[in-house]
């Protein structure tokens, strides 16, 4: 049962089971791979081998010829190039005229069976000539014999070089006390989320395409086959069913969506690719492997004057999100701090690997993990305590960054104040015996981007539709992609909310653009913000409705009346009124069913320099992690033990939801920092399995106190911000301070592998340098 | 990813099996558990034809004091209390291997003759023939020792040293009979990550033995892995030992997960009968097996590390045991 609600809700702010837990939790829940259609063949892709060859040629017709193949693809049929940013669209379907990495597509089949498909795979043969391979950005910087894309700036491999400069950063060096440098390094990392890659498509005889696919953006799917399908938006329907996670693995139209669909439109049947675990290893689009230089010069107390970034992007073969990936690995510096000076430079550059695209927490991770690591330097240097540096440093609210950020609310300082006391940090930094330590790592991230990806037409972002008959069941119809972050749940709630009705009267159907607006899906941590605004007002516009409704039948004027639990009555004479039923049916008397629609779209914002939209948010998550580590320093291992997790979310509205995103970002944190790393010999993936590929057991996690401490947003749903995301940004660097204060080890490399620990007690030990004695 | 259709045969009897099994040398394998052999088999490694289940097969199965079968549960072996109580040393490796879903269907005999793994072996069709195939399954060279000769990949069941280090023997049929030897000299000292067991194709693991002693040595097993569920070992080191007072009555010492065998280590534990077993001692026997083990890298954490948590989890494993058996 949701328990209450606070601060004069009724439902928002307490704790809301998901509405469509019962159905998950039983198996009821219908995930795409669930779902059969009559005649359905399957799909299989033939992946590439090699990392970097060119074409020669494609021989299929002893596939065609296996019984029980229905087509057999090759990439020339749909050559319009795509991709998840309009300005950056060099994936195609399948390859053409080269292949770029191990597990580029180069071929499709759809067959009566899997292993006929595979029998079919098998019997394609492929000419190539092998071309160099580069399988380290800094093999790509200078001009190169191929570029892997011939849209790398001037012969290069690189896809977006970013630089940026705002206030005089090297003035502020030469006058600053204290100088860090950071050199940071981190391993590509993959959302591995539970339900792999899935699709099913449907090309019918009357012309029409229907899409089902486990995707976090239906919009940009449904845009993206409209184009390289050649077909019209409107004789297109893309669904999605449940999804079983994402965490932006799911946000770009990944081809093998559009090689299903193709090969639906080639056999006239229905066609299902479910991609396996390998598969979705060489899909990827996870977080970068990068390089990064973090300088950061303060004055003798320790106020920051100036940052200095370079980030070294390896980007594997595609652009996918790249250009946003670029900026954001540096501009997601500017909080939570104030930061008077500051320069960047940031390359991405494409290799010959699997693509990296958007992770949770995008292009927030590896920056602030080495800024909060270099803090840290700083305040040992300055002897300052950690949180006292940091309180200083604070960004203040209503403020404007030097890239014009607009920073409405923070809590930031509440939560630095929260996990400094909860932690008991006072009792315990420096203090702890030998191998036990504490650490703080702060987080900042974007509320909801400001800029959509696709702005033509100019639309709102979100839009949602709320539709009620006589039977008093309210459907909301809106984009919005729940993939398992509790988004229908939280719709609903607004909705009833406002309303005042019984949250069961809602239901969130599941997304079909049929009958769903446009909603930009679910990225950038937009949806409680912008979709719960959209909800809000279509709430509201229904509500007045009723409100008129309700004034006819008892002669009260509007402005006297009120929502209450299942009813519409007079403000000061609760007694008299009408029901939520009598009320709906009276409105329903001339017009039938009612319906309603609210729509949001950010306020203008950012200033007028090249890149100045990226990062421009309508609001901004803060975060201080404390975290205390166990080191045994003989073997490197360690474990979390504790970790007080102060978060701003604004007004958290379904408090279970976001302890889960907070409890879920931690786990996803400690994995990229205790073993989570896609390792390579030359182009090939070594560990393509949840075998080999380190997520976190349940037994590594520690116990988690989620403090929420958020003061209400002015322009969020009711005071909400975002809460999926930024909660894992500060996990990071809280683990490497707090092995830092357990052993002596600076930690600049991710993952935090025992060896690395070994050897830096190992270089201590050697320079003599003690640390709490040992 | 599919498992190709196979034959399936469902003998009753060890000699049904074993009968069974001389009939297809080269064409089947026996299944137990399952839960390494099918995963492989969907990679297409080294897949036969004729899969021999000996989920039916009278006498395999059991759990006592001095007799385990070998189709017994890692999850029976687990639950049994009078086994469990016994043999703690023993609980402490089963509760290592992999995961309690695992471990349901896992049996005795499978962990003892666990295929050795390796990242360039247990991969994808697709994943290595992209690469080029390995030594181990339908190739001609190693990519973790460039050579053509010997297949480096590692043994990884949990298991073993623990046996090995309460002198265990396995009774093994075959078809002329049934013979019993003893753990340890099952394993192919050669060191060959094929050809890694002395059994003779078509032979088949009845049972465990343990000796009457067993049970009054104090044995303990340390294992290194990145996470505390579901990794195999990137090492694991077996201790036993029978004392009086101080005075060390017997001592035995494995290791696994390092190479292609598990090994024990006699001659460095067998100096220490009849004296006190110092803290000198137990460094300079993790000296000494530091010295002669030889990782490779084909697992996870990287070979210089592993040689050197050798050192640190034998003395570990030995310490545990002298201060338990004091404690006792």
């Amino acid at each position: 049962m949701a328990t209450g609600g606070t601060r004069g809700t009724r439902l928002l702010g307490g704790r809301i089971p998901y509405i469509d837990g019962p159905l998950k939790v039983t198996g009821q829940a219908e995930y795409t791979d669930d779902i059969r259609r009559p005649g359905m063949l399957v799909g299989r892709l033939l992946r590439s081998p090699w990392a970097h060859a060119r074409i020669l040629s494609v021989d299929t017709s002893a596939a065609r010829a296996l019984p029980g193949v229905a087509a057999v693809l090759t990439g020339e049929k749909y050559p319009t190039p795509f991709g998840v940013l309009p300005i950056t669209h060099d994936e195609t379907a399948i390859a053409i005229g080269k292949t770029r990495y191990v597990g580029d597509i180069v071929a499709a089949v759809a067959a009566v069976d899997e292993r006929t498909a595979e029998r079919a795979l098998e019997l394609i043969r492929v000419d190539v000539e092998p071309l160099p391979e580069y399988t380290d950005p800094r093999m790509g910087v200078e001009k190169v014999a191929e570029p892997i894309h011939a849209r790398g700036l001037l012969g290069t491999n690189i896809q977006k070089e970013v630089v940026q400069h705002f206030g005089d950063v090297d003035a502020a060096f030469a006058q600053a006390t204290h100088r860090v440098r950071v050199h940071g390094r981190f391993a590509g990392v993959t959302h591995a989320f539970t339900e792999p890659l899935v699709t099913i498509a449907e090309a019918t005889a009357d012309g029409r395409l229907t899409v089902y696919s486990a995707t976090q953006v239906p919009h940009y799917l449904h845009r993206a086959l409209s184009e390289v399908l050649g077909i019209p938006m409107h004789r297109i329907r893309v669904i999605k069913p449940e999804v079983g996670g994402g965490f932006g693995g799911k946000s770009d139209p990944l081809p093998h969506e559009i090689v299903c669909a193709a090969l639906s439109i080639e056999t006239g049947r229905p066609v299902k690719m479910l991609l396996d675990r390998e598969d979705v290893f060489y899909t990827n689009h996870g977080r970068h492997p990068t390089d990064n230089e973090v300088r950061i010069a303060t004055d003798a107390e320790g106020r920051i004057l100036a940052y200095d970034i370079d980030a070294l992007i390896d980007g594997g073969a595609w652009s996918s999100f790249g250009t946003v990936t670029t900026y954001y690995n540096g501009i997601l510096a500017m909080g939570p701090y104030r930061i008077p000076n500051f320069r960047y430079h940031g390359r991405r550059v494409y290799t010959n690997k699997p693509p990296s695209g958007a992770m949770r927490a995008h292009g927030g991770t590896n920056l602030r993990y080495s800024i909060e690591v270099g803090l840290d330097e700083i305040a040992e240097a300055t002897k300052l305590d950690p949180f006292d540096l940091r309180t200083r440093n604070a960004l203040p609210p209503n403020s404007t960054t030097i890239n014009d950020f607009r920073i409405t609310s923070t809590s930031f300082l509440k939560c630095l104040a929260a996990a400094r006391e909860r932690s008991g940090w006072d009792s315990k930094f420096r203090k702890l015996p030998y191998g036990r330590g504490v650490g703080l790592g702060c987080g900042f991230y974007i509320s909801g981007s400001n800029s959509p990806i696709h702005f033509k037409p100019v639309m709102p972002q979100s839009t949602v539709h709320l539709k009620v008959d006589m039977d008093g069941g309210i459907a909301v119809h809106s984009m919005q992609a729940d993939i398992g972050q509790g988004s229908n749940t939280l719709l609903a709630a607004i909705v009833a909310e406002v309303l005042g009705v019984d949250l069961e009267r809602v239901r969130v159907p599941r997304v079909d653009s049929d009958v769903s607006p446009i909603d930009i899906g679910s990225y950038s941590s937009r949806v409680t913000f912008m979709m719960g605004n959209a909800a809000r007002r279509a709430a509201e516009d229904l509500r007045a409705q009723l409100l008129r409704a309700a004034s006819h039948r008892t002669g009260h004027p509007v402005e006297q009346l009120e929502v209450a639990y299942e009813r519409i009555q007079v403000r000061h004479r609760p007694d008299v009124g009408v029901t939520f039923m009598e009320a709906l049916h009276a409105a329903m008397e001339r017009a039938g069913a009612l319906t309603a629609t609210g729509a949001y779209s950010s306020p203008p914002m950012g200033g007028s320099f090249k890149g100045a939209r990226a990062g421009t948010a309508p609001a901004y998550s803060f975060g201080a992690y404390v975290a205390e580590v166990a080191v045994d320093p003989e073997t490197g291992l360690y474990r979390a033990e504790k970790m007080w997790a102060a978060f701003d979310c604004g007004r958290p509205l379904n408090r279970l939801a976001v302890e889960g995103q907070v409890e879920g970002s931690i786990h996803m944190a400690l994995g990229q920092v205790m073993g989570e790393s896609m390792n390579y010999r030359g182009a090939r993936l070594l560990n393509p399995s949840l075998l080999e590929y380190k997520i976190p057991a349940p037994a590594q996690m520690p116990e988690i106190e989620v403090l929420l401490v958020g003061d209400d947003d002015p322009e969020g749903p009711f005071g909400a911000k975002e809460a999926g995301e930024g909660p894992l940004i500060a996990a990071l660097p809280a683990m490497g301070n707090a092995i830092y204060d357990a052993v002596g080890v600076r930690c600049y490399e991710l993952p935090i592998t025992p060896d690395r620990i070994v050897r830096g007690i190992e270089d201590r030990r050697k320079e003599g340098r003690a640390w709490k004695g040992a | 990813m599919h498992l190709d259709p196979f034959e399936l045969s469902q003998p009753t009897t060890i000699e049904e099996a074993v009968r069974l099994r001389a009939e297809h040398v080269d064409g089947s394998d026996y299944l137990a558990g399952g839960t390494d052999l099918l995963p492989n088999y969907k990679m297409h490694l080294n897949v036969r034809p004729r899969l021999i289940a000996l989920g039916n097969v009278a006498g395999l199965d059991g759990i006592s004091l001095d007799r385990i079968g070998a189709m017994a549960r890692l999850a029976d072996l687990e639950r049994d209390r009078a086994f469990a109580s016994s043999y703690p040393g023993i609980g402490e490796a089963i509760r290592e291997i992999a995961t309690p879903l695992v471990r349901a269907s896992g049996t005795v005999g499978g962990n003892l003759l666990l295929e050795t793994r390796c990242f360039f072996f247990n991969q994808s069709e697709f994943w290595r023939a992209s690469l080029g195939y390995c030594l181990k399954a339908d190739g001609d060279r190693c990519h973790v020792v460039p050579q053509k000769e010997k297949c480096y990949a590692t043994f990884s069941g949990d298991l073993a040293p623990t046996l090995e280090v309460l002198d265990a023997e396995v009774e093994i049929a075959g078809a002329d009979g049934r013979r019993r030897v003893p753990l340890e000299r099952l394993y192919d000292a050669q060191g060959d990550g094929i050809h890694r067991h002395h059994m003779a194709p078509g032979e088949l693991l009845v049972a465990v033995y343990l000796p009457k002693d067993a049970r009054e040595r104090v044995a303990t097993y340390l294992k290194l892995r990145v996470r505390p569920s579901f990794d195999f070992p990137e090492l694991g080191v077996a201790a036993a030992g029978r004392f009086d007072g101080d005075r060390v009555l017997g001592l035995r010492l494995g290791l696994g997960g390092v190479e292609t065998r598990p090994r024990r280590f006699d001659e460095l534990t067998d100096p220490v009968v009849g004296s006190r077993l110092s803290d000198e001692r137990i460094r300079a026997i993790a000296e000494g097996v530091v010295r002669q083990s030889r990782p490779v890298h084909n697992t996870f954490l990287a070979p210089e590390y592993r040689k050197r948590m050798v050192g640190v989890f034998v003395r570990r494993a030995l310490t545990k045991v002298r201060d338990s058996a004091r404690v006792a």
